[in-house]
């Protein structure tokens, strides 16, 4: 799957951490969500506390991991921890944003850059944050610096759901691409 | 990320190729179906940024399935039977 002999043992360690983070999340929303739960709400909390986790995984300085603390912040309101911390952070990012970035320009040349620019549009969507982000070499780096961390999330997930609960082995149906 | 700052893009409306070459050699190793059509430095900026939303797209799509299917694996599970416990063996 990757090139690099070093960028796949980084994989590896984020996969572990994020296995962590998700076992302490999990924990975390159990004991302050009310049971028993119907299967849209085990849903909502299984992905609420995975987001957060691997956001936990990553914590430092990227915009999208403090994006999506501050997305689960606001989504649990029983739980009254990391809600404002939430948004004094997002608060935070947003501030270092506006001072470090140059403001977007308009290209006198259209044709092409219509694409590139409707597109990042997109992206900056996609990208948790990624509207605060003004600078496209800033971006570039989030979006790079997610996709990583949003695959790995994909891969536990994958390979925990794909434990027979049975006999506690992997079951052959891995790969749902 | 510190001398930001000073860095002041000229055309920052677009991307430049430099950025495009190296978003391009990443993203290959996630995405090898990224067709380049002429030389690498020529790849479509707006190809490139297309196929990456898609690609996260795709993976957001997987997490939200996977929270489904995860949540009705939990739903079918007795909760003193054996595959809680194996469960509750996972998550510790």
């Amino acid at each position: 799957m990757f090139y690099d002999e070093a960028m796949m043992n980084t994989y590896n360690m984020v996969k572990q951490r994020f296995i962590k983070k998700w076992i302490n999340t999990l924990h975390m929303l159990d004991s302050s969500i009310e049971h028993p739960l119907n299967v849209t709400e085990r849903k909502n909390a299984i992905r609420l506390s995975s987001d957060l986790a691997i956001a936990a995984t990553r914590s430092g300085s990227t915009v999208w991991s403090r994006t999506l603390i501050s997305r689960s912040g606001n989504k649990t309101t029983n739980l009254t921890t990391n809600k404002p911390m939430a948004r004094r952070i997002l608060k935070k990012a947003r501030n270092r944003m506006k001072n470090r970035c140059s403001t977007l320009r308009r290209n006198g040349n259209f044709t092409a850059k219509v694409g590139v620019r409707k597109r990042t549009e997109l992206l900056k969507s996609l990208v948790p944050g990624g509207e605060l982000i003004d600078d496209k070499d800033y971006l570039i780096r989030e979006t790079l610096d997610y996709i990583v961390y949003l695959r790995a999330q994909v891969d536990v997930m994958r390979t925990v759901a794909a434990v027979d609960l049975v006999t506690g082995n992997l079951t052959n149906d891995r790969t749902n691409k | 990320m510190s001398n930001r700052r000073s860095r002041q893009s000229s055309n920052a409306s677009r991307i430049s190729d430099d950025q495009m070459i190296d978003l391009v050699s990443k993203l290959r190793q996630f995405l090898p179906e990224i067709h380049e059509r002429r030389r690498s430095d020529k790849v479509s900026a707006s190809k490139v940024l297309q196929e990456t939303c898609n690609y996260i797209r795709k993976l957001h799509r997987e997490v939200d399935n996977l929270s489904d299917r995860l949540s009705q694996l939990l739903d079918s599970v007795d909760e003193d039977g054996p595959e809680a416990a194996v469960i509750r063996s996972l998550l510790m």
